[in-house]
């Protein structure tokens, strides 16, 4: 089947480079192209999806300010959205549907999750909430590795599935019924950019909040020894 | 069985049990979805004031349940196109 393999195009420099990277370069170009078409003649409509972009991604964080995040999640979003549904045209394929696409976007976000945590908390800090207690941290280190691996399989397996549906039913019925299951596939890659951008500010957000709790009975705990030394500052006279 | 070679037997067999794995592997967790959707539209219709925080939520919930079909989806794509079963009957 020709959906699942990827074949080398060319070789630049005598890397080998297989399609998935052309058609990457095509979606980086469209998005390229379709945000600077927007700047110049409807500028009102880029500030609206931006505003879309920037409520998708406040849906999902509670932190008060979005500013550091907004870059990498919409980027996300959008690049994730377009390589989905540039299998409608005949031609492409997405780049989203090999699974080395989707491994580096899930790496990306993994690290960027520690990356984001580290910059709020600083190192020690956020080691320190990262192996609390202890006996998980081994859990913990599980707990990244298979969220990588669950971030990447997911949109792989649904973007493929996708097209390969769609070509069994291209080779049984060529007219009017792939219609259906290119509709419904570009549903599901709509639905996997939004989960895949959730998942992303979900997870750094997790890593970015501050325990409340844990300040409450720090500051308590000033508080008292504060209290214990002025009293014996008052018994001592 | 007799007339078989080695290979048309475990094609054979690779055959059917991906078969039998797509089908279970797809119908449990879509019927786990369609229970959590349930509970998640209820929860809408009777506070309707806190739908949106239920929808992202049904939404994630959804994503998350749909990766137990997607990796039989995964397992049975290997098993079928890249079967790593065959290379060992030729040493």
């Amino acid at each position: 089947m020709t959906v699942i393999q990827h074949p080398i195009v060319f070789h630049l420099l005598g890397i080998p480079v297989r399609d998935t990277v052309v058609f990457t370069w095509i979606t980086i170009g469209i998005i390229v192209l379709a945000v600077l078409l927007l700047k110049l003649m409807k500028p009102n409509l880029l500030e609206m999806i931006l505003e879309m972009l920037i409520g998708v991604v406040d849906d999902a964080m509670d932190v008060d300010d979005l500013h550091p995040y907004i870059p990498l999640l919409g980027s996300l979003l959008v690049f994730v959205l377009v390589s989905n549904i540039i299998s409608v045209v005949p031609i492409l394929k997405s780049p989203t549907a090999d699974i080395n696409t989707t491994i580096a976007l899930a790496l990306i976000v993994v690290l960027s999750v520690h990356v984001f945590g580290i910059r709020k908390k600083g190192l020690w800090g956020y080691l320190k909430e990262f192996a609390s207690p202890i006996v998980l941290f081994p859990i913990e280190l599980i707990g990244q590795l298979s969220r990588t691996l669950s971030l990447s399989m997911r949109l792989f397996g649904n973007i493929l599935s996708g097209d390969i549906i769609v070509a069994i039913v291209f080779s049984i019925i060529p007219s009017f019924l792939p219609i259906t299951m290119i509709a419904l596939s570009m549903v599901s890659g709509l639905l996997q950019a939004y989960v895949i951008t959730t998942l992303a500010a979900l997870f750094i957000s997790s890593a970015v909040e501050i325990n409340v709790e844990d300040l409450r009975i720090k500051a308590e705990k000033a508080a008292s020894k504060k209290l214990k030394k002025m009293r014996k500052e008052l018994a001592n006279g | 069985m007799d007339n078989l070679s080695q290979e048309a037997v475990v094609v054979v067999v690779t055959t059917i049990v991906a078969a039998f794995a797509i089908v279970i592997g797809t119908m449990i967790p879509t019927w786990v979805e369609g229970v959590a959707a349930q509970k998640a539209i209820e929860g809408m219709a009777r506070q309707p004031e806190a739908a949106p925080q239920l929808r992202t939520a049904m939404i994630i919930a959804l994503a998350l349940l749909e990766t137990a079909s997607i990796y039989v989806l995964l397992i049975v794509l290997v098993l079928l196109f890249a079967n790593p079963l065959l290379p060992l009957l030729g040493g």
